[in-house]
């Protein structure tokens, strides 16, 4: 994957840069605004990460509306020391795709970039997900685990969700709390893996191969494979 | 520039006074005048009838002698009598000849005439008499300058013991005033100099001065509370966050200095990332806090069902509660709609039910409810039956960073009731804690966004 990192803080694009590197992608690095904006014209990118504040007159504002109106759909993560609602809400509304705020741990980074390509990618209308032999059907809201039939709650359904429409990638707690309790605050306690272990008692029993896997200092995994 | 402005007081009330003094008379001596005029051509034209009542009975020489009786007999000599023949030559009267300047024809006027080289301002009646007789019936309007001169007179004195009763009135009223407000000076002074805990002074008499005085005390006591809030704010901070980065500086050190095997040190590094996340966490709830004091967030007002969110927010803590093995449960009576911010909301909820998932011992239990009162009003509830807060230190546990004995040594940076308390705050409500026998009983009583 091919990666435009608009980033002024030297240390900050060099951790995030390399990070990119050793999971396998290509990084091109701009530390301005104007360096960033002729860079996304000429390349075509995968995805972008650009930082909010820039020095000089273009901040990642402005490199983003214009990225826009020169019809460019490539996703957008915008990196900001803001945590405002508010600054959230002008961001998306410029066109960015995602809003993480500084500091953020790499893990979650890498999960929402992954998540914004794909997303890219397919906007699925599947009525039915499927993860190894564990089915979900969207319209009778029913989930069977091979020949086994899951019995779900809602939320616990909602969650699930969530996990196999991503399947194969990494969903950090933070994403979950946003997509499946759209709540836009960290409860400070570890109530995601208590959810997520309710689940994973309900659709991975002992004997059966395990779907739902813990990535440390990250997040969770849907995976069929290893 | 308070001297000053006393004295152009009490000189402006006194000029004020003056001025409604003088409109005050002036219709008032208008009125005289009339009804002073307008009696005395009446009285002129009755008696000027009644003398030609007489010429008619009593001839021209009947009325002339009765005219020179009437002469003698007058004691105030003001009234003007005369009575002519054909040729203007007077036959009877108080007057020498016929004076000049009265109109020919008959009628009421009111003109100066001249009698022997005498000027006179009078009101006349001239009537005709039959065969060419004259007849003058009149009154010196001078004679009754003196009244009038006497009327303003007694105006202009009015007007002078209204000025000085003013003038002592303003200066007696400028010494009270001045002696309040330099009372308040003093204090105002004081409290400057750093001293916050001083109050103006309060006198039984409730006046304006003491609804000043009690407004500036209320201000002040909002400023010392600010400014206690402030220190221990930033007492809080010192401590709350020094922690963490003391084990964080530690943990580096000796990776420094031990160097130990790769393996080791990567779970130190490890510890280390969660010692700074920790600092960020304390860090963002300071930062949310001082937002929602601010008043911030407030571009998010919509109509948010605070039963719903409470619905949402215990079923997102319910598997937690079922490991602690405590009773979560909800109870809803009907819709709770209000104006507010949703985010905040939901965190205030999950707060309130974090902080009794925290103190509940397990098989304990904890009950939320939400309920409209009939202003309009949102209670939302929170009871659990964990140790509850003592009755001395439940005003503290709002203030930020504050953590009772009970809670030393639990996870949480003490912010949690603070974050509700605030977020209670913006929405024009509170945060009230009562005793729940045994356990607390937190309630959030919201009115909504404006």
């Amino acid at each position: 994957m091919k990666v435009l990192l608009v980033e002024d803080n030297e240390r900050v694009a060099r951790f995030v840069a390399r990070g990119l590197r050793e999971s396998g992608h290509v990084v091109d690095h701009a530390d301005n605004g104007r360096d960033g904006m002729s860079l996304a014209a000429q390349g075509p990118y995968d995805t972008i990460i650009m930082d909010r504040m820039l020095p000089g007159q273009i901040d990642g504002i402005a490199v983003i509306e214009a990225i826009r109106k020169s019809g460019s759909q490539t996703p957008i993560l915008i990196l900001s020391a803001m945590s405002d609602v508010d600054e959230r809400i002008r961001g998306l509304r410029a066109g960015g795709d995602d809003y993480l705020t500084k500091p953020f741990a790499f893990g979650e980074l890498l999960a929402r970039l992954d998540a914004l390509t794909r997303r890219a990618r397919a906007a699925s209308a599947a009525t039915c997900l499927k993860v190894g032999d564990l089915q979900m059907d969207l319209l009778s809201r029913k989930v069977t685990r091979g020949e086994r039939a899951v019995a779900l709650l809602p939320r616990e359904f909602k969650l699930l969700e969530y996990l196999m429409r991503h399947a194969d990638q990494v969903v950090t707690r933070t994403m979950l709390l946003e997509n499946v309790w759209e709540y836009r605050f960290d409860p400070q306690t570890n109530l995601v893996d208590v959810h997520i272990s309710k689940l994973r008692q309900k659709i991975d029993l002992e004997s059966e191969r395990p779907l739902l896997r813990t990535v440390r200092n990250a997040g969770y995994r849907m995976s069929a494979g290893d | 520039m308070i001297r000053s402005s006393a004295l152009t007081l009490s000189v402006g009330y006194v000029l004020l006074g003056i001025v409604a003094l003088v409109l005050f008379a002036t219709p008032l001596w208008y009125a005289w005048r009339v009804s002073v005029n307008g009696g005395r051509t009446e009285l002129l034209q009755e008696d000027a009838q009644r003398l030609s009542a007489i010429f008619q009975n009593r001839g021209a020489d009947g009325l002339a002698r009765f005219i020179d009786e009437r002469i003698g007999l007058q004691i105030a000599n003001e009234r003007i009598l005369l009575l002519a023949d054909a040729s203007l030559k007077p036959l009877a009267g108080n007057l020498p000849q016929w004076p000049s300047g009265v109109p020919e024809q008959p009628g009421t006027y009111t003109v100066s005439i001249s009698v022997a080289g005498r000027e006179i301002r009078a009101g006349l009646v001239r009537t005709a008499l039959p065969g060419g007789y004259t007849l003058l019936v009149g009154r010196d309007v001078a004679r009754l300058r003196p009244l009038e001169k006497s009327f303003w007179y007694g105006l202009a004195g009015a007007a002078g013991i209204f000025s000085l009763v003013g003038l002592i009135g303003g200066l007696l009223v400028r010494r009270v005033v001045l002696s309040r407000i330099d009372r308040i000076n003093q204090t105002a002074a004081r409290i400057m100099q750093g001293d916050l805990s001083h109050r103006l002074p309060l006198s039984r008499r409730d006046d304006e001065f003491n609804t000043l005085s009690r407004i500036i005390n209320r201000m002040l006591d909002q400023t010392e509370q600010l400014v206690h809030g402030v220190r221990n704010v930033s007492n809080s901070i010192a401590h709350d966050l020094r922690t963490p980065l003391t084990e964080l500086r530690s943990r580096l050190e000796e990776l420094v200095i031990l160097r130990p095997p790769n393996e080791e040190a990567l779970a130190e590094i490890e510890a280390a990332v969660a010692d700074v996340d920790r600092v960020i966490d304390i860090f963002n709830a300071l930062l949310r806090l001082s937002k929602i004091d601010a008043g911030a967030g407030r571009s998010e007002v919509v109509e948010v069902d605070a039963a719903d969110a409470a619905a949402k927010a215990v079923e997102f803590y319910q598997p937690s509660a079922e490991l602690k093995g405590i009773s979560l449960t909800f109870e809803e009576r009907g819709e709770a709609p209000i104006l507010g911010d949703p985010v905040l909301l939901a965190q205030a909820i999950g707060n309130l039910i974090d902080n009794a998932l925290k103190f509940t011992p397990e098989n304990g239990s904890i009950a939320v409810e939400t309920r409209r009162r009939e202003n309009g009003a949102v209670e939302i509830t929170v009871a659990d039956t964990g140790p509850g807060i003592p009755e001395a230190e439940k005003p503290r546990v709002i203030d930020r960073f504050y953590r009772g004995d009970a809670s030393r040594g639990t996870p949480g940076a003490g912010l949690g009731l603070s974050l509700v308390g605030a977020v209670a705050k913006l929405h024009a409500g509170s945060l009230e804690l009562f005793d729940n026998h045994p356990g607390l009983r937190a309630r959030m009583i919201l009115s909504g966004m404006a």
